[in-house]
């Protein structure tokens, strides 16, 4: 289960962010920023290495979360992506992938 | 060998599924911008319809390799059960909506144009994102000597509970003066 769920555009700001309602809410802001910094380095090393490029999944930050949560988020990313009305860019707004996300979200009372 | 060639075929199909998904969506896409108004997208769908639909209609004819209709209903059962279905993939269900026997209802509870479209944006809500398909049975009833006019009645883009393409098979000149002359 996710405490939060982000996609960030190449140009590192987020196309969609979504996380359980806490106090401290913008912690999760900040740990998706660092994150981004992990996956720099994971593709710079990729580039050096002869490693399959098409391997979308860099691997876990702390080994925790399932592989499977990363094909249904990234799936659903496909399929935004596939409708002609949305501009590569833009902010996400749709309701499918609203409800994936929650799907995968930690419930909090 | 004809077998691996249908085969073949039905796989190419399968597999360029997606293609033509995306480049139906791209062509609406760039007629909303190059249209303010919904109605000219509309249009220019059904027009681009129609030219594909005049040529399909061989295409259909050699590839069924079906006998002629002889009425309005077998018609319109060939096109929910044997055109879509090559084209599309998808069977309508056909229902008549007259007891003239000339209007007909197709409902189509999948449709793969619309497989990545949730809903039509804010901006565009006349638009009828599938009026190519209109165009297109309009075209080829039209190569077979049958005029139609082809809409859509209802569209669960725009929130409808189910999709629905309205045909009526306009009455020939002849047909009417016969009629009147009984």
């Amino acid at each position: 289960m996710a405490v939060c769920i982000a996609v960030i555009a190449k140009e590192n700001y987020p196309l969609y962010i979504r996380s359980v309602p806490t106090e401290n809410e913008l912690k999760f802001h900040y740990t998706v920023h660092t994150s981004l910094d992990v996956v720099d380095e994971k593709i710079s090393a990729m580039g050096k290495a002869l490693v399959d490029q098409r391997e979308l999944y860099l691997g876990l930050l702390y080994p925790t979360e399932d592989y499977k949560m990363f094909r249904k988020l990234h799936n659903s990313y496909t399929d935004i992506m596939c409708n002609p009305f949305y501009n590569p860019g833009d902010r996400i707004h749709s309701r499918a992938f609203d409800s994936m996300v929650n799907s995968m979200m930690m419930q909090v009372c | 060998a004809m077998e691996v060639i249908w085969w073949g075929r039905e796989r190419r199909k399968l597999s360029s599924r997606e293609l033509f998904v995306l480049t139906y969506g791209a062509l609406v896409a760039q007629l909303c911008k190059d249209y303010e108004k919904d109605e000219d997208v509309n249009t220019f769908l059904d027009r681009m319809g129609y030219g594909i639909g005049v040529r399909l209609i061989d295409d259909f004819l050699a590839r069924s390799a079906v006998k002629k209709c002889r009425s309005y209903s077998e018609t319109a059962d060939m096109i929910a059960q044997v055109a879509f279905k090559m084209y599309l993939g998808v069977t309508p269900s056909v229902s008549c909506s007259n007891t003239a026997g000339n209007e007909f209802s197709l409902i189509l509870d999948k449709n793969p144009l619309v497989d990545f479209v949730e809903e039509l944006p804010a901006e565009r809500a006349s638009l009828c994102y599938c009026n190519l398909l209109c165009g297109v049975i309009r075209g080829a009833l039209e190569m077979v000597h049958l005029a139609a006019e082809v809409t859509f009645l209802q569209d669960r883009l725009k929130g409808d509970a189910v999709t629905e393409i309205g045909i009526t098979f306009l009455r020939k000149a002849e047909d009417r003066k016969h009629k009147r002359n009984k």
